[in-house]
């Protein structure tokens, strides 16, 4: 599962042909909003060729595709690739006709569905419940747009759509990703801070700059993974789901809670070593 | 008035092609890489234009270090608008 969810405009070779290089766990190379109206039939020819001819290894790759007219255009593009989709403005009829779209271009695509509209998070349920979705985005700048609220620091405006958009994914055991940070650094830390503490699994990235940060604070920390690692062997010594450590209690919970964090860190290819 | 279209950018490690109606094909490369690598992208221009099978045109790539499969994908881009505009 990804961290880091680093956009690259997929009209511009520079970027293209160094995505692999920025340490982003995942790529969404982005024939939406980077790419002007004119240059959509050029960005979907590059992309189609960087993909064929270089495709980066070892990393998730997305393509945010259009929502309008260039839907369909963007999907043929892409369906001979290995690569899956971010669906804008995403609501539960969008959603709804990809199946049909699919079914027609003999391509199924996995789905991460941007939420950026107020209604689309009172439908959010059905969204995320969708056998194609693998996960939810929260999109603030369109949304805010909508809702009259600010991004700032505090991250007020956000607190609900944040809650909201993760509480669906985790109900539908989907990823939920936040939304990027708008500036390259100022505030940045601040905003993973509090992405990482409502729980989130992952964050998009605007500007490569900000994916080792992404990437260091959405990754469990080495003191976690020591008490996780020192929880879990308590149990399977006592074998019981109760117990104290370091003077704490331990229960069920804490038990599962210190598992799932193993499990994160496995997938992050982390090592859980012995010493801390 | 010739047909005329662009793909394409003068940003770094990209390329600006323009496509003009003409009597016979002819390839213009102006590269800021080494004389020898202009060789290769006329070569790979005329490749990729015979694949595409469009005759009587003159390409002018303005390369600036671009990758093969950006002029690839530039020219193919750029062909694609040059047969949308074809009037005839």
């Amino acid at each position: 599962m990804a961290r880091s969810y680093l956009f690259i405009p997929a009209n511009v070779p520079r970027m293209l042909q160094n995505a692999d290089v920025f340490e982003a766990d995942a790529l969404i190379f982005d024939l939406e909003d980077a790419v002007s109206s004119h240059e959509k039939d050029e960005a979907r020819a590059l992309l189609a060729r960087f993909l064929d001819e270089h495709r980066p290894e070892g990393v998730e790759l997305y393509v945010r595709v259009n929502s309008d007219d260039d839907l369909e255009k963007d999907l043929r593009t892409i369906a001979p690739y290995d690569v899956n989709i971010v669906l804008p403005k995403a609501r539960s009829a969008a959603i709804g006709n990809l199946t049909t779209l699919f079914k027609r271009l003999k391509r199924r695509f996995r789905v991460l569905a941007l939420i950026e509209t107020p209604k689309a998070f009172f439908e959010l349920d059905v969204i995320a419940e969708d056998k194609m979705v693998d996960g939810l985005i929260l999109g603030a700048v369109d949304l805010l747009n909508e809702t009259g609220g600010t991004f700032s620091e505090d991250g007020d405006a956000l607190l609900f759509p944040r809650n909201k958009l993760h509480y669906a994914a985790r109900a539908a055991d989907i990823r939920s990703i936040d939304t990027p940070w708008p500036r390259v650094k100022e505030g940045l830390e601040h905003d993973i801070k509090r992405t990482a503490a409502l729980g989130f699994d992952g964050k998009c990235a605007i500007h490569p700059n900000q994916v080792p940060s992404i990437n260091e604070a959405m990754s469990p920390s080495p003191d976690a993974l020591y008490k996780a690692l020192r929880i879990i062997k308590k149990y399977e010594s006592e074998q019981t789901t109760r117990f104290s450590l370091d003077g704490e209690m331990v229960d069920k919970p804490v038990i599962e809670k210190a598992r799932k964090l193993l499990d994160k860190a496995k997938r992050y290819g982390m090592e859980v070593g012995e010493d801390g | 008035m010739a047909r005329s279209v662009v793909s394409g950018s003068l940003e770094s490690s990209d390329c600006l092609i323009t496509l003009t109606e003409a009597g016979e094909t002819s390839v213009q490369v102006d590269t800021i890489v080494h004389e020898a690598f202009q060789r290769h992208l006329e070569s790979l221009i005329r490749e990729t234009l015979k694949q595409s099978g469009v005759k009587n045109i003159k390409v002018h790539c303005q390369d600036q270090g671009a990758l093969d499969y950006t002029i690839k994908a530039r020219l193919e881009a750029a062909l694609a608008r040059y047969e949308e505009n074809d009037d005839g």
